[in-house]
């Protein structure tokens, strides 16, 4: 292996890294080939995300901005630190940043009185939801890789919003002990152009009918009995199949992407599945598999739980963390009027950008993306590209190690806000 | 230099015994007493104060994923327990799922300058060092598990030598930073995997055909050959299970002689006799440790009230679901390296099961007659929230206080025990013992625990009162490495705590195979396995303290 030391800021030379991290998905794929350039290229391992990603071009010509016009980060730190100090409710609002960027993220919003969000904390609600009501039996990648029989997958975007899950998970050329003989059951759609070595069945179920079958099959299992003949387009005789299949495998596994069922009250769906898992496990084993974390979720969840004991969203507005996944929304309070400064952290998607914000708005992203809502502009370094950090993956309990493989004029997110907090003075 | 003049000492490695001497402090060390000519620049009259070393909590589930979880499954846990930023602390929040900034501030108030966090997968060492990190002034340190990870059995089963394996339980110290080897269910939270709902210790585990038996005894002569000091920490099989006591005495037998240290022994002291078939086998339990000087315990005391339980043993908690209070739960299966389980509990002084539980804890800690041996545990927080430790230790002190409460709780209970007819009352001598020489010494934390010459400067001050519960729970002075941190229960420095790690010699070619394993069948590459040195500071830790292996003596 050829990995530069981590926290190196040496120059490094063209070379080919392996075992490279890819920060710029749940997956956290550590499996990468990586040409390291002018521009990072993956040469092996990578998936489209991966690809686009790792090669932004970097911007020379990005500079931190003030109303629009180039400045010292100096200068930018400090408005940005007077536009807090100034603020009775400033939102944090992330769209990626690492374990050290989070830690950081919430000491300046603890000091400025602030309201935490994540941009995909709907989608990660949905999950803490159930979480917090029912609780689950789940599961992690590498024991699904090698135990997984029977995989459900329930809506139609597990294998776009997570590209190398299935080949990296289910069409494994080696497993322990699931024999090498595996059956998938779409509730939804496979993603285009999907092949397997495996037995695959599709029933088309929309994503708002996804609780509806769960329900159904919790009849089932309990012997009750169903008057409809169908649910969600499924004649009551194939879901009693499904059932059977699930009670016979001997390591079932139910997975779906919060992010995709995006409908009012989704966590009821996903409520009906956990229940349902769970009292599959009264015979036999199951588990479900919610997966989550890109743009970094999961690690923004992580830490805010260790640092606050609470998910998000919290608000330390009363001087100590408050937990309210309804009234701490960030684009409810930016919508209202309530938050009257908006910081907004972006070290991986350029495409991800800061919600339309009558407040001043200061952004803390990737050079290359849009910066024309900011008031502030400060160039990020990316986690996994210009400096190591910790990112949770999708199965919400392995942390990779993410490494520096270039080089950046620019600070990653925790010394930019570390910076911030430093600069905002005496106040309380 | 500072010194600490005129208090009463109770250092039980140099069998001191509350005499009164001056303490000093240089350099976040004890040093001799100086020469006339040295000057003292901070001098802290503690006349009539008891001074011990800083407390260790040898088992205490601070960081790491199942907390995590058990945090963001309670909301209500930390609802009116929230707590502000001051100009020196942060917030958090948290009764028994505190908040990492929370558990350090509130152990240093407490005196302990110590925790052990003691289920560490492997695959989740990261995180539980971040968590560390983030659990500011104390020291920490983590036990590996290992037992029902995958590649382990693999080798068993497969008939690999006690020499490789001993390689890979090196290898996995290194790897995670740990101090020591923890076994939660030995083999069994990999048989859950495979649908079994129980696993004996002489029962083959499914697909392996390993028994747990086999792997205690396995790890146990491993962290041996190794020269490892902390015996293996081993959570038995049949945690919770009525009759246990006789799997608990086999699971002693397993080591062969060598040390072990039962955790937890409390949840499997557990007898089948009388109506309702659950009786204390505490006089049992005790009397073989006392007499087997290879056995080491601490003894998870339950308290009353709200917690929740956190543990690696998913058998046990699936078993125990049905129980959960609020009625949420999580079992985890990990990467084929262990699992979790988090099941909020109430225990109820009402319930017949809870108030016994209570009762053979405390009948544990007065029936063992070598201090030394036992440690003062909640399994925090499956038994109580760590706060509870000074209401234990006035349970252990105050035999009317004691006889109180019992009489208090399910009146059967005094029936069944035979709690009320003990009348041993613990020392202050013996609570040093149990808090921070013996922890210590089972560790192989050579410059803790005590106040000798070189030691470092981990010191607490109490006032004394006969109210033992008071008196634990607001030391007058706190210091760690001779900061002062804590005075009157209030933080006044915050420090970064170090993280104790072994790192024992071992045959690198034992990474040939890891790594033809975790190609094949992880989802994560062998090479970004492993953290290093430099990721425990960047993860949140001061420095690594590493304790020598191989050269100490058996204690």
């Amino acid at each position: 292996m050829s990995l530069p030391a981590t926290g190196s800021h040496d120059a490094i030379p063209s070379t080919t890294l392996h075992s490279v991290a890819c920060p710029f998905c749940g997956m956290l794929c550590d499996d990468l080939v990586v040409d390291v350039t002018a521009v990072p290229q993956v040469r092996a391992n990578g998936c489209a995300r991966s690809h686009a990603l790792f090669s932004v071009l970097p911007k020379n010509d990005v500079t931190p901005q003030v109303d629009g016009k180039s400045t010292t980060l100096d200068q930018a730190i400090a408005r940005a630190a007077e536009i807090l100090t100034a603020a009775a409710q400033p939102v944090l609002l992330s769209a990626g940043t690492d374990v050290g960027g989070m830690r950081t993220l919430l000491e300046l919003a603890e000091r400025t009185g602030g309201v935490v969000d994540h941009v995909n904390s709907d989608a990660a609600l949905r999950n803490l939801r159930v979480l917090q009501d029912t609780g689950w039996v789940s599961t992690t990648l590498t024991e699904v890789r090698n135990r997984c029989d029977l995989l459900i997958v329930a809506g139609s975007e597990v294998g776009t919003r997570f590209p190398r899950f299935f080949e990296r998970c289910i069409e494994n050329a080696e497993s322990m002990f699931d024999g090498g003989k595996r059956e998938i059951v779409f509730l939804g759609t496979p993603p285009a152009g999907f092949e397997s070595k495996h037995a695959v069945s599709v029933m088309q179920v929309a994503p708002r009918q996804l609780g509806d079958v769960f329900a159904a099959l919790r009849c089932l299992l309990a012997r009750r009995k169903l008057r409809a003949t169908e649910i969600a387009g499924v004649a009551l005789p194939g879901l009693a199949e499904l059932l059977a299949r699930m009670q016979s495998a001997r390591y079932g596994v139910l997975t779906w992407a919060a992010a995709e069922l995006n409908f009012p009250h989704a966590e009821l769906a996903i409520q009906s599945a956990c229940e349902l898992v769970q009292q599959l496990n009264e015979k036999s084993r199951f588990a479900v598999l919610p997966l989550a974390g890109n743009d970094g979720d999961l690690t923004t969840v992580q830490a805010a739980t260790w640092q606050t004991g609470y998910p998000l969203r919290v608000s330390f507005g009363g001087g100590v963390p408050a937990f309210d996944p309804l009234h701490f929304r960030a684009e409810r309070l930016i919508a209202r009027s309530e938050a009257d400064a908006l910081l907004f952290v972006n070290a991986f998607d350029p495409d991800r950008t800061p919600p339309a914000s009558g407040t001043p708005t200061i952004l803390l992203g990737r050079p290359g993306m849009s910066s024309e809502r900011a008031t502030v502009f400060i160039p990020l370094a990316t986690p996994g590209l210009h400096h190591a950090g910790h990112l949770f993956r999708a199965d919400n309990v392995v942390a990779i190690r993410v490494r520096q493989i270039a080089d950046s004029p620019w600070p990653s997110a925790a010394t930019a806000l570390r910076r911030i907090l430093e600069a905002l003075g005496a106040r309380s | 230099m500072i010194r600490l003049k005129g208090g009463r000492v109770f250092d039980p490695v140099h069998g001191i015994d509350g005499e009164v001497r001056d303490v000093y402090i240089e350099d976040g060390r004890i040093v001799a007493t100086p020469g006339a000519e040295i000057r003292i620049e901070r001098e802290y009259d503690v006349t009539g104060r008891v001074v011990m070393a800083g407390a260790i909590d040898l088992h205490t589930h601070i960081g790491g994923g199942k907390v995590n979880l058990a945090r963001a499954m309670l909301p209500e846990d930390h609802r009116n327990t929230e707590v502000a930023r001051t100009a020196l602390t942060r917030s958090g929040s948290g009764h028994a799922a505190l908040s990492t900034l929370t558990a350090g501030y509130r152990y240093a108030e407490m005196g302990y300058t110590s925790c052990f966090e003691p289920a560490i997968l492997p695959v989740n060492a990261r995180h539980a060092h971040m968590e560390m990190g983030d659990t500011p002034i104390v020291d920490k340190g983590g036990y590996a598990m290992l037992g029902s990870d995958d590649f382990l059995l693999r080798m068993m089963a497969g008939g690999a030598s006690q020499k490789a394996i001993n390689d890979y339980v090196a290898w996995t110290l290194h790897a995670t930073q740990c101090i020591g080897i923890k076994v939660v269910n030995p083999g069994g939270i990999n048989a859950f995997k495979f649908n079994a709902r129980k696993l004996d210790l002489d029962e083959p585990a499914p697909h392996y055909r390993v028994t747990p038996r086999a792997i205690v005894t396995t790890l146990t002569r491993a962290l041996h050959e190794l020269g490892v000091p902390h015996p293996l920490h081993v959570h038995a099989s049949n945690l919770g299970v009525p009759g246990n006591i006789e799997t608990t005495l086999a699971t002693m037998d397993a080591a062969e002689g060598r040390p072990i240290h039962l955790t937890h022994i409390q949840f499997h002291s557990y007898g089948t006799e009388g109506e309702r078939k659950f009786s204390s086998g505490a006089a049992r339990v005790a009397e073989a440790v006392d007499r087997q000087r290879n056995v080491s315990i601490d003894v998870g005391q339950i308290m009353f009230g709200q917690t929740v339980t956190a543990s690696g043993d998913t058998m046990a908690q699936y078993r125990n679901s049905a129980h959960a209070q609020p009625n949420k739960w999580v079992c985890m299966d990990i990467e084929c390296d262990a699992g979790c389980g988090v099941v909020p509990f109430r225990y109820r002084d009402s319930s017949f099961v809870n108030a016994l539980q209570w009762a053979i804890g405390l009948e544990l800690f007065l029936r063992m007659r070598d201090p030394w041996r036992v440690f003062l545990t909640t399994d925090h927080p499956n038994g109580a929230p760590f706060t509870s430790y000074p209401h234990l230790i006035r349970l252990l002190m105050d035999k009317s206080f004691r006889n109180e409460k019992l009489a208090a709780i399910h009146p059967d209970v005094a029936a069944h025990s035979e709690l009320a007819g003990l009348d041993r009352e613990y020392s202050l001598y013996e609570i040093a013992i149990m808090t921070r020489a013996g922890p210590a010494r089972i560790l192989g934390l050579d410059d803790r625990g005590h106040l000798g010459i070189g030691a470092a400067a981990d010191l607490t001050v109490y006032r004394e009162s006969a109210d033992r519960e008071a008196m634990f729970s607001t030391p007058e002075y706190v210091f760690k490495d001779g900061e002062l941190v804590a005075r009157d229960g209030r933080i006044v420095k915050v420090t970064r705590g170090a993280t104790h790690v072994v790192r024992p010699e071992f045959d690198r070619s034992i990474e040939k195979s890891l790594k033809d394993y975790f190609s094949r069948y992880h989802t994560i590459a062998f090479d970004n396995f492993a953290i290093d040195a430099d990721e425990l500071i960047d993860c949140g830790s001061r420095t690594a303290l590493e304790h020598p292996c191989g050269t100490r003596e058996n204690a």
